[in-house]
């Protein structure tokens, strides 16, 4: 069985066909409404009004819910007990024995949950939709230094690639006799002969991997060919540099409702 | 110890089909070579033997268990499996501990583990490294240390994936001589391999297998000389039987007494 290094999804959808830029920018401008904007909402708002819509047209959209629902529900629970329960002074709404959930923590709780969402979504939109080495090249034609594209490249495979490390690790140890179905305590123990060969391997792993960058000449200086080729047109360039200049106004926009109280005070 | 597959079918969860209705039958003390090119379906296949894969239909039986019913830890006892890269499995600081790991696991008493490793680490000709760290070892080395840690575990089924690769000629010999070790002893030895040569010097019985299905299943002489046949799945027969081919003898010699005898006076 082959395997891929990567979250991309491979379909011939709308959302696929983009320039990695224009996608890149996207999620951009997702990241700033949602950062940048005051309120509880906004966050929530961008995921339901932009990612979802693009994730459906790129055909990703369950996939993208499902690895959302995994990563954002243990975070989720964990900043609801702790903020709700644990805030320090605050409104409490419901009493729980001794405890008491705070009409603050909840609020904190239900804003840094949205961003989570928000930024997690983003980023699974753009890694399931495009392609690494596209985004690679995108980036690199754009005065990227290699070295910076790398890392983001790296960066986007590195979950896929711990992931089919691990599964092999776990399968030789369970070959081996190491149980690893059962209570928490069996599972626990299972840990260590999984963790220890991991990060032995990524360490080695880097070092070939460095190596063989060396050399298919990652270092050279100057003009590189490249067989790939990107579709571009001038309406997404346009689309790009508006959405652009939309971050750059919400990030302004941002910084002054955060700055205005400090000066009318 | 006898290894029923009947009728089994296994589709990847991203919906790739690696088998298609494969059924045979191995009776202890068999040898079977499993030959054909990558993506045929060996590796899977094997891994039903000892539960990392369930068949999405079908069965898999080892002597009275079915491979559904139980995990890969209480099935390592019965069948030992050793894989690619020994890297995979590295948890323990000294050579001794890490081929006594499966032993432990398999609830063999301490004495018993380790005079197990100790015979293991004599067979694959490691004694002298025993307390060496396993990193510390040649890449060889650790692959035959890996080999060891399955021999230790003293199961009547062994499985070995790609034994040969990267081994000198001193190492394939070993290799070579623990198969007739284990074949002597009348274990279950099965392996997947492209080296044709090894396989038809050291296995009765080559399943070669194609697209998921078993593509021929005989006696090996008989099926290396189907070379019709293997070339639908890309393996070319051993030297000796290519050689008697173009000479026009009728028979697919083994060895080079087999050839001699065959060449007309």
């Amino acid at each position: 069985m082959s395997q891929s290094f990567s979250l991309y999804i491979p379909t011939n959808s709308g959302m696929h066909r983009l320039h990695p830029l224009t996608k890149l920018a996207l999620v951009f401008l997702c990241l700033v409404l949602g950062l940048f904007l005051p309120g509880v909402w906004l966050s929530y708002a961008t995921f339901a009004l932009i990612i979802i819509p693009s994730a459906l047209w790129g055909g990703v959209l369950p996939r993208l819910l499902s690895a959302l629902f995994k990563t954002a529900l243990p975070i989720a629970l964990s900043l609801f007990l702790i903020q709700g329960l644990f805030w320090p002074g605050g409104t409490p709404i419901l009493h729980l024995g001794p405890l008491s959930f705070k009409e603050e923590g909840l609020y904190f709780s239900i804003q840094r949950t949205g961003r989570f969402i928000m930024i997690i979504g983003s980023f699974l939109l753009l890694t399931f939709t495009t392609r690494p080495d596209e985004l690679m090249l995108a980036l690199n034609r754009h005065g990227i230094p290699n070295s910076i594209t790398y890392i983001i490249l790296s960066t986007m495979q590195i979950i896929p690639r711990f992931q089919a490390k691990a599964n092999t690790i776990l399968d030789a140890q369970r070959s081996r006799g190491l149980e690893t179905e059962g209570n928490v305590l069996v599972r626990i123990r299972a840990l260590l002969p999984l963790i220890q060969p991991l990060l032995l391997g990524s360490i080695v792993d880097i070092d070939e991997r460095a190596i063989a960058l060396e050399v298919r000449a990652f270092g050279r200086k100057g003009p590189r060919t490249s067989l790939l080729t990107l579709h571009d047109t001038p309406a997404q360039r346009i689309a790009r540099w508006l959405m652009l200049l939309a971050a750059v106004a919400v990030i302004a926009w941002g910084i002054y409702l955060w700055l205005a109280p400090r000066f009318i005070a | 110890m006898n290894l029923v597959i009947d009728d089994v079918g296994f589709t990847y969860p991203g919906g790739a089909e690696a088998l298609r209705g494969v059924s045979l039958r191995i009776q202890g003390g068999e040898s079977i070579a499993f030959i054909g090119e990558n993506g045929a379906g060996k590796t899977t296949l094997m891994k039903h033997l000892n539960g990392l894969l369930k068949p999405s239909r079908g069965r898999v039986t080892v002597d009275d268990w079915d491979t559904r019913e139980h995990t890969v830890a209480k099935l390592a006892a019965r069948v030992g499996f050793v894989f690619q890269n020994p890297d995979d499995q590295i948890v323990e600081r000294t050579v001794i501990d890490e081929v006594a790991f499966g032993p432990r696991r398999l609830g063999q008493s301490e004495t018993d583990a380790l005079a197990n490793s100790v015979a293991a680490l004599e067979i694959v000709g490691l004694s002298d490294e025993s307390r060496t760290h396993p990193y510390d070892l040649s890449a060889s080395q650790r692959k035959l240390m890996t080999l060891a840690s399955v021999l230790a575990m003293r199961t009547p089924v062994v499985i070995f994936d790609e034994p040969t690769m990267g081994q000198d000629a001193r190492g394939l010999k070993l290799i070579g001589d623990i198969v007739e070790e284990l074949k002597r002893e009348k274990r279950i030895v099965l392996i997947i391999t492209h080296d044709i040569d090894f396989c038809s010097a050291h296995f009765e019985r080559v399943v070669a297998m194609a697209d998921g299905r078993v593509l021929i299943d005989g006696p090996t002489a008989e099926v290396m000389a189907r070379a019709d046949l293997l070339a639908t799945t890309n393996v070319e027969p051993p030297q000796l039987v290519r050689l008697a081919q173009a000479l026009g003898l009728p028979v697919a010699p083994l060895t080079i007494d087999g050839l001699i005898a065959a060449l007309p006076r």
